[in-house]
Order: structure tokens, then sequence, then C-alpha cells
């Protein structure tokens, strides 16, 4: 029941020296061993989030994203930009069974929506 | 006690509402205080004073500083006044930035063939939807395929509906380099426009020999 955030995921014009950074402060492992190449974060605790590290274009800034865990991405997406969001990265369906879509909230903030298996 | 008159000062937003401020508290006491006067005090005439009352005229930093020190504005809320008045329109720094995110996707799509080799490749027999893969074939980094995937996938070049079948929307059969730059900035023209952003016609030699897009005018 609800909508839990699953997972953060940080856009970085340096993926390498983030992970690097974050590994060595936290202690944190950064695996990239799949499909998509993906930084995935395992924070070591069972407690709070996992997430991952994206490369951003040269254009963006570095920034912070959340994906929040929905039943069915496509109606989410429709619901949402009733709302007034904006789709950047339509559904899209990623190796390993995840379907994900980004958008940017009425205020300009970008946010993730998932679905796992 | 600075910062707070600091504070008081951001919120009145403009100097010139400050301005209106200090002649009606004069009238106030004095009921036939006139603008010529109040000029006079500033050591203008009362034709500029009117025209900054009333947002026809803008107020160089100088004659800001000038007219608030006779005016017994602390050097702290002057400096604070002259930064508000330097602040650009929220709505023109917010054009500027989509007008630099659109130019810079429409330069990128030019510039980095990766774009064009991922929507090749895709199509292609034994195509393996794997950006480590696609990276080898490509010669470059995986993370220089995941930022061209992204922003193929942002300007809607390219759908994954399931994992193993990443669709191209860029013209009919098979296409050229050429015609993918082609359909690519239509594409980014298309979405600036419905961010209410105009782009004109894109010279394509010349963008790709110089770091700008020189925007034709339509």
């Amino acid at each position: 029941m609800g909508k839990p955030v699953r997972q953060f995921q940080i856009i970085s014009k340096s993926p390498a020296e983030t992970a690097r950074f974050y590994s060595n402060l936290f202690g944190w492992t950064v695996n990239s061993d799949n499909p998509l190449g993906y930084r995935e974060i395992n924070t070591g605790s069972v407690d709070g989030i996992q997430g991952g590290i994206w490369p951003a274009p040269p254009q963006a800034a570095n920034f912070v994203q959340l994906f929040t865990a929905v039943d069915d991405v496509q109606a989410c997406v429709k619901h949402a930009q009733e709302l007034g969001a904006q789709l950047i990265i339509p559904p899209t369906a990623l190796p390993g069974g995840v379907e994900l879509a980004v958008m940017h909230d009425p205020q300009g903030m970008s946010f993730g929506v998932m679905k796992t298996g | 006690m600075w910062a707070s008159s600091i504070l008081q000062v951001m919120s009145r937003f403009a100097f010139r509402d400050w301005l209106s401020q200090e002649l009606e508290k004069r009238r106030l006491v004095n009921p036939r205080y006139s603008l010529r006067a109040f000029a006079a005090l500033l050591g203008t005439d009362h034709s500029t004073v009117s025209q900054v009352l009333r947002g026809k005229r803008r107020v160089p930093v100088a004659v800001l500083r000038r007219w608030g020190k006779r005016l017994g504005l602390a050097a702290e809320e002057v400096a604070a006044y002259v930064a508000m008045e330097h602040v650009p329109d929220a709505l023109i720094t917010k054009r500027q930035e989509e007008l630099r995110h659109w130019t810079a996707e429409a330069l990128a799509i030019m510039k980095d063939q990766t774009h064009w080799q991922i929507v090749r490749i895709s199509q292609m027999p034994g195509f393996r939807p794997d950006c480590r893969w696609i990276a080898k074939q490509l010669g470059v980094s995986v993370d220089d395929v995941n930022v061209s995937l992204s922003r193929l996938l942002r300007l809607r070049l390219l759908k994954i509906e399931r994992p193993r079948q990443w669709k191209v929307f860029v013209g009919r059969g098979t296409v050229s380099e050429a015609e993918f730059h082609k359909c690519a900035l239509i594409r980014v023209r298309q979405l600036a426009a419905d961010c209410g952003v105009t782009l004109g016609r894109i010279n394509r030699k010349a963008a790709s020999e110089r770091s700008t897009i020189p925007w034709v005018s339509q």
C-alpha cells in the first residue's frame, strides 16, 4: 500500500568521481555490471533506500532524483500531466524488468516513477 | 540591526517603490510638498523623478547610490537595492535557460556521432540492448552511450517499450546520418515550441563547424 520512494538517483557530470567520493565517504558499494552499465549503489544497510548514479548531460547541473514506486507507470504519467507535470523521459522498459518515466513537477523539479517486476 | 533593515529592503522589491514611499512620507507632513521639491532634494529634475516613479525609466547604479545617500539610506540598504535593481527578470531568465537547454540538445545531436550510431546499431541484426555492448561496438564509454541514450529518449527519437525492442522514430526505413540530423533538429524545435521557446531553422553546416548553434530567423 502507499507509494514509497524506492530509489534515489544521483545525476552527475562526473559519475565515476561521484561514485568514488561516496564510496570513500560512506563505504557504499557501486556496481555497474548490468546491461545499462548503471552504477547501482548499495548502501550496505537495510534501512533507507538504495540508489544509483547516472551521467548528466553537459548542460545540466548535478542533482538528485527520487523515484517513487507505482503500480502503473503509464497511468501515473497521464495523471501527473493532468496535474501539470512535464514529461521528460516517456515510460521506458529497462533490462531487468524495471519500467520508469521521468518528469518535471509543476515547479520544474525532476522526479521519477518506477515499477519493478 | 542592519540585517533587519536589509530584510525590510528586500521586501519592498524595487527602489522606485521605496522612492515613492519617501515622497508620500513628505507629503503626509506637508500636503503641498511638490515633486519639484523632491527632485531638488535628489539633485535632479522633476521630469526624471516622474519617469522613475512611473516605471518608465530605470535608475542607473550611480544615481541610485546618490539618491539613496541623499535620502539617508544606509550603505547596506543601498547595496541591496542596487542588487535588486539588476536582478534579471525571472521570466527572461527562465526563457534564457530554456533556450540554452534546447540549443545544447541540438548542438549535442549535431556534434556527437554517438546518437546517430546508437540509432543505426539498434536497427541492425544481432543488436544487443546492452549499453556495455553498444559502447564496445562504437568504441566509446558506457557513460557516453548513456548520455546519448537519455537524449534520444528525451527527444522521443527512440523508445524502449520492451527491454529488447528499441523503436526508432526517425524517418522511414534506413536513414542516413544527414536525415537523422534533420529529423532530430525538427524534433528539438517541436519540443522547444511545446515549452514556449521558438527556435528558427539551423544552418547545419555552420553548426557542425562551430561551438554554438547559429539559429536562422524564420
